[in-house]
């Protein structure tokens, strides 16, 4: 998955998967916390920013 | 089965340059079991090409649909209304699917999505192997059922060559020696014997070597009135 994204021009950064038992809430606030400070460094989905550029012409 | 595999992204966006409107034909037969040209491969193809060709820039439509094999002219004959509609056929099935649909509908620009790989099978999960050059002459009877024209990576015949070390193939060691896996199981078997008589050179004009081959049976020929294609 995230080597077809990389292929496709979307960037493999923006998906990542863990595994997490129940009782890992504590680790899940974490990496959700980093996922998001992450995705902010990469800015908005290229895509979306090219649809919208087509949609304004 | 045939295996193959899925080109590139790049190399297909590639060979798209400059097409508008492309139908991805998927197979349901060889490349649906090896998931390489199945309905799902051609779902996850088609949506990538969608994504990756409008950050490109290129306005290209693609739609998707899978026959049940593109082999035989009868699973594509129902594709023939659907294709007016489309520049381009980018097809996911074996080299020879592809040359179907070329033939079938010589007006329409059809372009391969995979590599066709080999004859094999598949020895575990995600792993497939060679296991048949269809040579047109074979000889399983004499190696225990091991194919040493598509196992040996020399062809050899009486034999493995002085590369065979501890099992494995010097060309490649995750390669097995396939004569090592000839002798183990004519050894297992009690029929060492056989490995005694000596090959001759084999006859390759049933192979590549004789140009493209075909078969033709008489008796199963329908009379010329009803013969389509």
């Amino acid at each position: 998955m995230r080597s077809l994204l990389d292929e496709i021009g979307l960037g493999s950064e923006r998906v990542r998967m863990f595994n997490l038992s129940a009782a890992m809430g504590a680790r899940l606030a974490e990496i959700a916390t980093e996922m998001t400070e992450k995705v902010k460094t990469l800015g908005p989905n290229p895509l979306g920013a090219r649809t919208r550029e087509q949609a304004a012409k | 089965m045939i295996i193959a595999e899925q080109k590139p992204l790049a190399e297909i966006k590639a060979m798209l340059n400059g097409r508008h409107k492309v139908l991805v034909v998927g197979c349901g037969t060889c490349v649906t079991v090896c998931l390489a040209g199945g309905e799902k491969e051609v779902g996850i193809l088609a949506s990538s090409l969608r994504m990756a060709t409008q950050l490109d820039g290129n306005h290209i439509g693609f739609d998707e649909i899978t026959v049940q094999r593109q082999c035989e002219w009868e699973y594509i004959d129902p594709l023939a209304d659907r294709l007016a509609n489309y520049d381009t056929v980018l097809s996911l099935a074996c080299g020879i699917g592809v040359q179907t649909l070329v033939q079938r509908f010589p007006n329409v620009w059809v372009l391969p999505g995979l590599n066709t790989t080999f004859l094999g099978l598949p020895i575990e999960q995600g792993v497939w192997e060679e296991r048949c050059q269809a040579c047109g002459q074979c000889i399983l009877d004499r190696t225990g059922g091991i194919c040493p024209i598509a196992r040996c990576s020399k062809q050899l015949l009486n034999g493995p060559c002085g590369g065979s070390q501890k099992g494995r193939c010097e060309v490649n060691p995750d390669t097995p020696c396939a004569w090592q896996l000839i002798y183990d199981r004519m050894s297992a078997l009690g029929l060492l014997d056989k490995l005694m008589e000596v090959q001759p050179p084999k006859d390759w004009s049933t192979s590549r070597d004789g140009g493209p081959r075909r078969i033709i049976r008489e008796d199963l020929r329908l009379p010329k009135d009803y013969q389509s294609a």
